[in-house]
């Protein structure tokens, strides 16, 4: 028969199975052509035609492409960095005691559910320079701001938005990590007689680890393959201050027909992002076996 | 202690006003999406806005939707997004149990596997996507709309994480007790991570809900197209009012909004039960 | 099976010859000309795509079905896309093998899907043309030049039109001025017009005097083009080297900049323009100005009822560097047929094109005041006649430039896009910002030429 830590090992794998067949054939099948297809040069009517390094050493000569590329990071350590923060202080926000704070958390998650069609549509107008957010802004003494056509502040515009738009859907998610954690711990701090800081720094922080790294992650994730919102509300500009490498992959396959190229991009991209998430994965998750 | 108690209180009233004030400015886009869908048409872009319209436009809606097949639209959005829910819940729930709870031996680099899957963006998976969809004979249908998007590598690391906070005694404990693995998961790990479940829920329905490129790849016909196609399909007409656009942009909120408050209520179990526990 | 095939078509071909020589030499079939054979035809279905526009679109389709009632034995596949979308749904139809048998192209992105031996060249006589040279003549100048290569001519117009220059009568009379006698003929007085009928508060243009469209790359190039024409520039050296950065395209890239460095009449950073809508800022009366593609009455109305009822508004020609180079951009939209097609398909959809474009003064009533690049069959009728201001629209659909020909056009456009923002929108220094797009063009044309 088998073993008993055996039995457990397959059941554990059995579980995944699924979900790894299903991946075979949808996601890596896919991901594989994409990446074979980053040394060919293919423009999808004639077959592809092998070139090996040559898509690379072209895009790495663009300045466009390493404009794209300075731009997608300014923007993925923009947006989790904001998106984090805002998110769990939201989430502790709401998580306090008093009336009125469901209501708080459906109405910012309202922002989750509006398509993302038209929150392009409606920020592209807010941000106007005659718009809603400078009108907002002129009594506390600003003058006009051109958000979308001035190349230093496109890119905070973005950010801005994203964060608008991501971060009470992840207060939800922290909201759901907070919940989990069992009031009696905090019942039993506040009689050994931590404060709230200390309550928060050594009881909240350590428990919230696992979503905080779910969340982390996913961000970056989220941010790195953003697409909409910068092709709608900017697209791109003005000039490249804006231009993202999703974006840069989108045209160059597409509107320019080089799909070869466009896959090139984005195995940098996917280099990048997997770099971040070793690295994020390594900080946060060396006490998971504590879980366990 | 009374002082303490009412000091509390007065705490958690003052504290509503700033986060009142922030969830205004939060919604206000929303407000301005809701308040241009009732207006004229020719009211759309006006800079100073018209917070309550002067003449309301209700009639914004029927027609809107009369524009494009709509109504068989959002039918379409349903019953793919729907699907995509079902399936994340129940593979995703799997497989983050296998992850959580059975160490082995490159479990975390299994994780990371997993991960890899989004982080190719889709536009460079859309055609070989495509020619996969092809071959199975799933394009213009709801396998195909559906197919790619059932289980989602963000599904599987959420109940990953929130698996791994239900301490393994339960697990344990119930083995010994003689539970076959599957009625473990069924009686005791889902129960405890309800919250999890429910973002799960809320967030594959949206994202399928939400899906503008993949649609547009794999549906030509207008029996299978979904909202967001339609929505874009505005963008090309100048004879409609604009405003009838938000005022579909509105409608399409309406389903994952209501998904969203049935779901609280399980978010507010989930910590009720917590709290119960030990 | 082939042979039933090659009998069936040309039986068709003969036919078809007989009915264009009833046709007394105009190009024009009438729809209601009798088929003169009644032998059974075997069924064939064709697929057919095209991009959505509110008047046009349900036209086609109006016209299609029609050609299926007379044809019993041919089913159409009717689909349609968003104007963006539908580039991108034939590539990846063309590379999935589940592209359609024909379907509507901008006529600027034929050397896109030429140099890829994509659609097919099309046999004129089956238009109902005695020669490619009678094609030629009947068509507008431009229209020739974006269709016709190498003694072939591979795309079947439907719509062809040019630009004008959309006045505010209004607001012209407003500050004295007569739409009429004073209307802008060369770019400087262009800029002194507009500076007359700007109003501004502080950093706030109330109105600005004319606006450049800068919503997409699309329509930067269509207002670039006749400035760098106009000044004898050129786009592409014979060695193939962009040349936009040369003194002419300084000069054409100054005159663009003119109306907000110069004169101050513009303020690129302020538009409320959107896709559908590129013209909303002259449609609210933000500007006194705006050079456009004909605009439906129904355009305006939906945005300025009491402009369109009490039509104060007046299409002219463009400003040219010199009165006599009054001239803009043209372009249009071409039946295409997928060279992948099998023979018989790609015959009847000559039939069925030319079914559809056979009542042009029907395509006039549904779709004006979009002009057609035939020059015959339409413009006498009265109908057409009546139209308010037609004879400028026409005259400018005539007069006009065709765009840069070359494969790379998206890239030239997204060049020159990004170039004019620069320019515009960072008081970028104008060689600088032309040097960076030549080198631009000049790097998509060697990506071009690895393929």
């Amino acid at each position: 028969m088998i073993s008993y830590r055996w039995r457990i090992r397959l059941w554990g794998l059995a579980f995944v199975a699924p979900t790894i067949v299903f991946f075979l054939v949808f996601k890596y099948g896919p991901m594989l052509w994409a990446i074979g297809l980053s040394f060919t040069t293919y423009d999808m009517m004639k077959p592809p035609r092998w070139v090996g390094l040559e898509n690379y050493a072209s895009i790495v000569r663009d300045p466009i492409f390493r404009a794209a590329l300075l731009n997608t990071l300014v923007y993925i350590a923009g947006s989790t960095v904001l998106i984090t923060l805002v998110g769990l202080g939201l989430a502790l926000a709401i998580n306090t005691r008093g009336r009125g704070r469901r209501a708080c958390m459906s109405g910012m998650f309202l922002t989750n559910i509006m398509p993302i069609l038209a929150v392009c549509l409606v920020w592209r107008f807010l941000f106007h320079p005659h718009g809603l957010v400078n009108q907002l802004l002129r009594p506390l003494g600003f003058g006009r701001i051109d958000w979308l056509t001035d190349s230093t502040l496109a890119m905070p515009a973005i950010i801005l938005v994203t964060v608008w738009r991501f971060a009470p859907y992840f207060m939800v998610v922290f909201l759901a990590g907070l919940l989990t954690i069992p009031t009696e711990y905090y019942e039993a701090a506040e009689i050994d007689g931590a404060n709230v800081l200390r309550r928060f720094r050594h009881l909240t922080l350590p428990l919230l680890m696992p979503v905080t790294f779910f969340v982390v992650v996913v961000a970056a994730l989220l941010s790195a393959r953003i697409f909409l919102m910068p092709f709608i509300i900017t697209g791109g500009g003005p000039g490249n201050a804006t231009r993202v490498l999703s974006m840069l992959i989108y045209e160059t396959g597409f509107s320019y027909m080089k799909m070869g190229r466009a896959a090139a991009i984005s195995v940098v991209l996917f280099v990048i992002v997997m770099v971040l998430t070793v690295i994020q994965m390594k900080l946060f998750t060396r006490g998971e076996e504590d879980y366990a | 202690m009374r002082r303490r108690a009412a000091v509390s209180a007065a705490l958690a009233w003052a504290g509503l006003l700033p986060l009142a004030a922030l969830t205004f400015l939060f919604v206000l886009p929303i407000i301005w999406m809701a308040t241009t869908s009732f207006q004229a048409g020719e009211k759309m872009f006006q800079l100073t806005t018209e917070w309550i319209p002067s003449a309301w436009h209700p009639e914004n809606y029927p027609n809107a939707l009369s524009r494009s097949a709509f109504p068989r639209f959002f039918l379409n959005s349903a019953i793919v997004s729907a699907s995509v829910m079902l399936g994340n819940l129940i593979f995703c729930t799997l497989a983050g149990y296998g992850l959580a709870k059975y160490r082995f031996r490159g479990d975390r680099l299994l994780l990371l596997v997993i991960l890899s899957t989004l982080m190719l963006p889709l536009e460079v998976t859309l055609v070989p996507t495509f020619l996969v969809i092809h071959a199975l004979g799933w394009v213009d249908s709801y396998q195909g709309l559906a197919g790619p998007l059932l289980i989602d590598a963000f599904g599987v690391f959420l109940m990953r994480q929130f698996i791994l906070k239900i301490p393994s005694d339960y697990v344990e404990a119930a083995r010994i007790d003689g539970a076959g693995e599957l009625r473990i998961l069924w009686s005791i790990v889902i129960p405890q991570c309800r919250a999890g479940l429910a973002v799960l829920a809320l967030f594959s329905f949206r994202d399928s809900w939400d899906q503008f490129l993949w649609p547009l790849v794999v549906v030509s016909r207008d029996e299978f197209r979904t909202y967001p196609l339609g929505l874009v399909r505005f963008g090309d007409d100048y004879g409609n009012p604009p405003t009838e656009q938000m005022a579909i942009a509105v409608l399409a909120t309406i389903p994952v909004f209501l998904l969203f408050l049935v779901l609280q209520r399980a978010l507010r179990k989930g910590f009720d039960l917590s709290a119960l526990k030990g | 099976m082939k042979n039933v095939s090659n009998g069936h078509a040309v039986t068709r071909r003969q036919a078809i010859k007989r009915m264009g020589a009833l046709g007394a030499g105009a190009a024009a079939v009438t729809a209601g000309a009798p088929r003169v054979f009644a032998q059974p035809k075997a069924p064939i279905t064709l697929s057919f795509w095209t991009f959505d526009n509110p008047q046009q679109r349900p036209w086609i389709h109006k016209r299609v079905n029609q050609y299926m009632e007379k044809n019993p034995h041919v089913k159409v596949d009717f689909q349609w896309f968003t104007f963006a979308d539908l580039g991108k749904k034939v590539s990846v139809g063309y590379a999935t093998g589940t592209a359609p048998d024909g379907f509507v192209t901008g006529d600027w992105l034929m050397p896109t899907w030429l140099a890829r031996n994509l659609i097919a060249p099309l046999d004129v006589k089956l238009l109902g043309y005695s020669s490619l040279d009678a094609f030629r003549k009947d068509h507008a100048d431009a229209f020739v030049a974006g269709a016709i290569k190498d003694g072939q001519a591979y795309g079947y117009p439907l719509w062809f039109y040019g630009f004008c220059n959309y006045l505010n009568t209004k607001q012209f009379k407003e500050v004295g001025l007569d739409p009429v006698k004073d209307q802008p003929k060369t770019w400087t007085e262009l800029g002194e017009v507009a500076k007359r009928l700007t109003i501004k508060q502080g950093n706030k243009f109330t109105r600005q005097g004319f606006k450049f469209a800068m919503h997409a790359a699309q329509w930067t190039m269509i207002q670039f083009n006749p400035i760098v024409s106009q000044v004898g520039g050129q786009w592409f050296d014979t060695s193939g080297r962009c040349t936009i950065n040369n003194e002419a395209g300084v000069k054409a890239m100054t005159i663009r900049a003119s109306l907000a460095r110069q004169y101050g009449a513009e303020d690129p950073a302020d538009s409320i323009a959107t896709f559908p809508l590129p013209q909303m800022d002259w449609l609210k009366e933000r500007c006194a100005m705006f050079s456009c593609h004909p605009i439906p009455p129904a355009a305006i109305k939906s945005q300025n009822p009491v402009m369109e009822s009490e039509g104060y508004y007046l299409p002219v020609q463009m400003a040219g560097v010199t009165p006599d180079k009054r001239y803009t951009t043209c372009y249009g939209f071409n039946f295409v047929v997928n060279a992948r097609a099998p023979k018989a398909k790609q015959e009847a959809l000559h039939d069925m094109y030319r079914f559809v474009m056979s009542d042009l003064v029907d395509c006039w009533q549904a779709t004006a005041p979009f002009t057609l690049a035939r020059k015959s069959g339409w413009t006498d009728d009265p109908r057409v006649k009546s139209f308010p201001h037609v004879q400028e629209i026409i005259k400018a659909k005539d007069n006009g430039v065709f765009f840069p020909r070359t494969p790379i056009w998206t890239e030239l456009a997204d060049a020159m896009h990004r170039a004019v923002q620069k320019v515009m929108l960072n008081n970028a220094d104008i060689k600088t910002a032309l040097d960076e797009a030549a080198a631009e063009v000049d790097r998509a044309t060697a990506e071009f030429k690895k393929t």
